[in-house]
C-alpha cells in the first residue's frame, strides 16, 4: 500500500463530512397571505389595509367583512405561497383548476371558495375556504353568557362561541400554546375550562386557571400559563416564539363603550412564583380584566394591531377600564400582599367603568376605525410567565354597556 | 488545528523521502537495508514484541453516514476534549506482519452547530411528546469518556513504517449528548407539529429550545468498528502516530425515536508513542 493511497484513505471521512447532498423539495403548502385587488378599496371595505390578510398557520378559513351594503363580484386574487407550492381553485360546479395569482374569482353573494395548495414535493396538501362576507351592524352593547363551548378539531381543548363582533365569532386563549407545552392534557386540565353548573345562577361559567406548563414549559423558560379570555386572534405559531406577541387583540367596533360588567369569584394560588418557579414571599397573585378601545389605523392608512406587549400601553389607546391594582410611582405594575381588586371566593358582580383620554369621533367609529379589546386572566403577570399555579377565576354574565 | 495536520503531512512525505532514497537497488545497498529493517524492528530483532505506550489529540465527530439530506449547512464544528492515553501489545510474527491488542482510553467529543430543514424530531420528556419536523439551526454538543479496546493486525511497509488496521470495540464510562434549536441566521426557525402541515410553532435565539435532559440516557455504551492506523518511528523508542477509529453502530439505542438517523463516532486521533 503506498503512502498517498494510506492519506487518501484517511481523507474519506472529512470528506463524507463535507458533503451536503442535494436540497429535497418543500413539503410545506400554506397561504401566507392573501389580497383582493379592488380600484376604490373602502367602497367596499372599511380600511384600505383590509384588501391584505396576513394568513397565521393554524388557519384555513379566510374571511374578508365588507360593508353591508357593498359586494364583491369577480375579484382579481392574489397568494403569497410556501416556496414552491402551487394552488388549485375548486370550480363552482366541482373539480379543480390550476390557480394563476392574478385571476379574477367569483367572491359574490357570500360564495365559499375552496383553494387547495400542494406542496412542492407534491406529497402535501391543505384546503383553504375563502369567503367575503358582509358585515352585520351591531347596537352596540354586548353580552355574553358563556353558555355555548364546544371541543376544538382537536378534541384536546374547549372553545367558546362569542358574537358577530368579535373576530371569527370566538373567544380566544392560550390554550392552543398550552396544547404544545402540555400535549397530555386533558380538556378539563387546560388553563380555560368550562364549568357547567358552575355560574351564580346555575347556568354555565368559566373558569380561568393558573396551570403549570409541565418539563416543555419548563424547557423554553415558560412554567406557567395564566387562564385566559380575550377577543381577537391567537396565533400559536408565536406561542414560543414571543407569547405576548402571539396576542393580537382587539376586534373593530362601530359604538363608544361606557362600561363593563362582570360576575366573578376568585381564588389566588398558594404561592407567587418568579419567571424561573422560585416562591416569591408576601406576594399574593391578582386577576386581571380590562376593556380598551384603541383606533385600528395610524395616520398613514397601516393597520394598527395591538398585541400582549402593549395591550395597555400603546399610544392608539383612547379608552381603557381595568380591575383595580397597585402601581409603582412610575406607573409599572406593583407586585404587592394587598391586592385592592376586590374579589373573593364569593360570587359577586363588579362593574369597571371605561374612562378616555380622547373623545371617540363619530364617524371613525361608524367605519370602523378603532378596535375593543376584551382581556380576562386568572394571573394579571401571566404574561411575564409569573403568578400563582392554581389561581381560579371565575367568570360569568360579562356585559358591556354603550353609549 | 490546521497546523497540526500540516506539521504532521509534512513529517509524513520527509520520511518518504527518506525511504525512497534508502531503497537503492546496489548490493551495498541492499545490506544496509536489512540493518535498516533490524535498527527499527522490534526491540530485539525482527519477530520479537513488546509495548507501545500512546498519548494523543483527538479530534471527529459523531454523525450520520452520508449526512442526510435534511442538513443543509454546517456553521460550525468544533472539538470538545480530545485526549487519548493507551497501550499496545504487540507482537511481529515476520518480518513484515505482526498483530497487536490495545486499550486507549479517551476523553473526545465536538460542538457543532448546522442548519437544517425538515428534519424529523420526536422528543419525549416525562411523558410529554413534542414531535414534527424542524427546520432552523441545530445545535449539538457530545462529549465520550471510555476506552477503546483495538485487535490489529500490523504491515511493516518499511523499516520505519507500521500500518495498522482491524476491529476495535468501545466502551464508554460516560456520555453526554446536549443541544439545542433555534431560527437559522435568516431568522427562520419552526417546527411542523406532526406533519409539514401540522401546527407551525416558531423558535428563535432569544429562547431556544434546548434537547431533553435524557438524551445521553438513549445512547448505546458500546461501539464497534474499525481502526486504521500508521506509526511512523521517528527515534529507536518514539513514534509518530495517526490513527482513525470509525465507528460502524449506531450509537443510539434502537428504541430512541429522537433522531430520525443512525449516527456514528468517526475520530482520528494523532500523537507521540514511546515504543519498547
Amino acid at each position: 500500500m503506498k503512502l498517498t493511497e494510506i492519506a487518501a484513505l484517511a481523507s474519506v471521512p472529512f470528506l463524507v463530512a463535507s458533503c451536503i447532498q442535494k436540497e429535497e423539495p418543500n413539503t410545506e403548502c400554506d397561504i401566507e397571505a392573501i389580497s383582493l385587488h379592488l380600484d376604490r378599496p373602502t367602497e367596499c371595505f372599511f380600511h384600505d389595509y383590509d384588501t391584505l390578510q396576513a394568513v397565521i398557520p393554524a388557519d384555513s378559513i379566510i374571511t374578508f367583512n365588507i360593508r353591508s351594503y357593498a359586494d364583491v363580484g369577480l375579484v382579481p386574487v392574489t397568494l403569497r405561497l410556501t416556496q414552491g407550492a402551487s394552488a388549485f381553485l375548486t370550480k363552482v360546479g366541482g373539480g379543480e383548476e390550476p390557480f394563476v395569482n392574478g385571476s379574477p374569482v367569483d367572491l359574490s353573494e357570500e360564495k365559499e371558495r375552496r383553494f387547495r395548495i400542494v406542496s412542492e414535493d407534491k406529497m402535501w396538501s391543505r384546503t383553504y375556504r375563502l369567503t367575503v362576507k358582509h358585515d352585520k351592524p351591531s347596537e352596540g352593547n354586548l353580552s355574553f353568557d358563556f353558555e355555548e363551548y364546544e371541543l376544538d378539531a382537536s378534541g384536546k381543548y374547549y372553545v367558546w362561541k362569542a358574537c358577530d363582533v368579535f373576530t371569527d365569532g370566538m373567544w380566544k386563549n392560550g390554550n392552543p400554546g398550552f396544547k404544545i407545552s402540555k400535549s397530555s392534557a386533558q380538556p378539563m386540565e387546560y388553563p380555560s375550562t368550562p364549568v357547567a353548573g358552575g355560574g351564580p345562577d346555575g347556568s354555565a361559567c368559566v373558569k380561568l386557571e393558573t396551570c403549570d406548563t409541565g418539563p416543555f414549559g419548563k424547557m423554553v423558560n415558560m412554567r406557567l400559563a395564566s387562564g385566559s379570555m380575550f377577543n381577537g386572534i391567537f396565533d400559536v405559531s408565536n406561542a414560543l416564539k414571543d407569547a405576548r406577541k402571539a396576542t393580537l387583540m382587539g376586534s373593530p367596533f362601530t359604538s363608544k363603550p361606557e362600561q363593563m360588567r362582570v360576575w366573578v369569584r376568585y381564588e389566588p394560588g398558594s404561592f407567587f412564583q418568579d419567571v424561573a418557579a422560585n416562591p416569591v414571599e408576601g406576594i399574593v397573585d391578582e386577576p386581571d380584566i380590562y376593556v380598551v378601545l384603541y383606533r385600528n389605523e395610524d395616520p398613514l392608512g397601516a393597520k394598527v394591531q395591538i398585541d400582549g406587549d402593549d395591550v395597555l400601553t400603546n399610544p392608539y389607546i383612547i379608552g381603557k377600564g381595568r380591575l383595580p391594582h397597585n402601581y409603582n410611582a412610575d406607573g409599572s405594575d406593583k407586585l404587592s400582599g394587598t391586592p385592592i381588586h376586590g374579589l373573593t371566593d364569593q360570587w359577586q358582580e363588579i362593574t369597571i367603568p371605561i374612562t378616555y383620554s380622547e373623545e371617540p369621533d363619530e364617524t371613525i367609529l361608524k367605519n370602523k376605525g378603532y378596535s375593543l379589546v376584551f382581556s380576562i386572566a386568572s394571573s394579571w403577570q401571566g404574561g411575564f410567565f409569573m403568578g400563582a399555579v392554581g389561581s381560579k377565576l371565575y367568570i360569568d354574565k360579562l356585559r358591556l354597556f354603550c353609549d | 488545528m490546521k497546523r497540526i495536520i500540516y506539521i504532521f503531512a509534512s513529517l509524513f512525505f520527509l520520511t518518504l523521502s527518506t525511504e525512497a532514497r534508502q531503497d537503492s537497488p546496489s548490493q551495498e545497498g541492499k545490506s544496509e537495508r536489512e540493518a535498516s529493517w533490524q535498527n527499527w524492528g522490534p526491540t530485539a530483532g525482527l519477530k520479537s514484541g513488546g509495548f507501545i505506550v500512546r498519548a494523543g489529540y483527538v479530534i471527529g465527530g459523531t454523525s450520520p453516514v452520508p449526512l442526510p439530506a435534511e442538513i443543509r449547512k454546517i456553521n460550525e464544528f468544533s472539538p470538545r476534549g480530545g485526549i487519548s492515553l493507551g497501550i499496545d501489545g504487540y507482537r511481529m510474527l515476520s518480518k513484515r506482519w505482526g498483530v497487536s491488542l490495545g486499550a486507549h482510553f479517551f476523553w473526545e467529543g465536538f460542538h457543532t452547530s448546522a442548519d437544517v430543514k425538515n428534519y424529523y424530531v420526536w422528543l419525549e420528556t416525562e411523558g410529554e411528546i413534542t414531535k414534527g419536523y424542524f427546520t432552523g439551526t441545530n445545535v449539538t454538543n457530545t462529549q465520550m469518556w471510555g476506552v477503546t479496546l483495538p485487535l490489529l493486525v500490523t504491515f511493516r511497509v518499511s523499516p520505519r513504517w507500521n500500518i495498522n488496521l482491524g476491529p476495535y470495540m468501545s466502551y464508554y464510562f460516560k456520555q453526554t449528548f446536549t443541544g439545542e434549536v433555534y431560527d437559522n441566521s435568516d431568522g427562520v426557525g419552526y417546527l411542523r407539529e406532526d406533519t409539514p402541515v401540522g401546527n407551525k410553532i416558531l423558535m428563535t435565539r432569544e429562547n431556544p429550545t434546548p434537547y431533553p435532559d435524557d438524551f445521553a440516557d438513549h445512547m448505546v455504551p458500546l461501539n464497534v468498528g474499525i481502526e486504521l492506523g500508521a506509526d511512523w518511528k521517528a527515534l529507536r523508542h518514539m513514534n509518530v502516530f495517526a490513527k482513525l477509529d470509525w465507528g460502524l453502530t449506531d450509537i443510539w439505542s434502537p428504541s430512541f425515536e429522537a433522531i430520525s438517523f443512525r449516527m456514528y463516532p468517526i475520530y482520528g486521533t494523532i500523537g507521540v508513542a514511546y515504543r519498547y
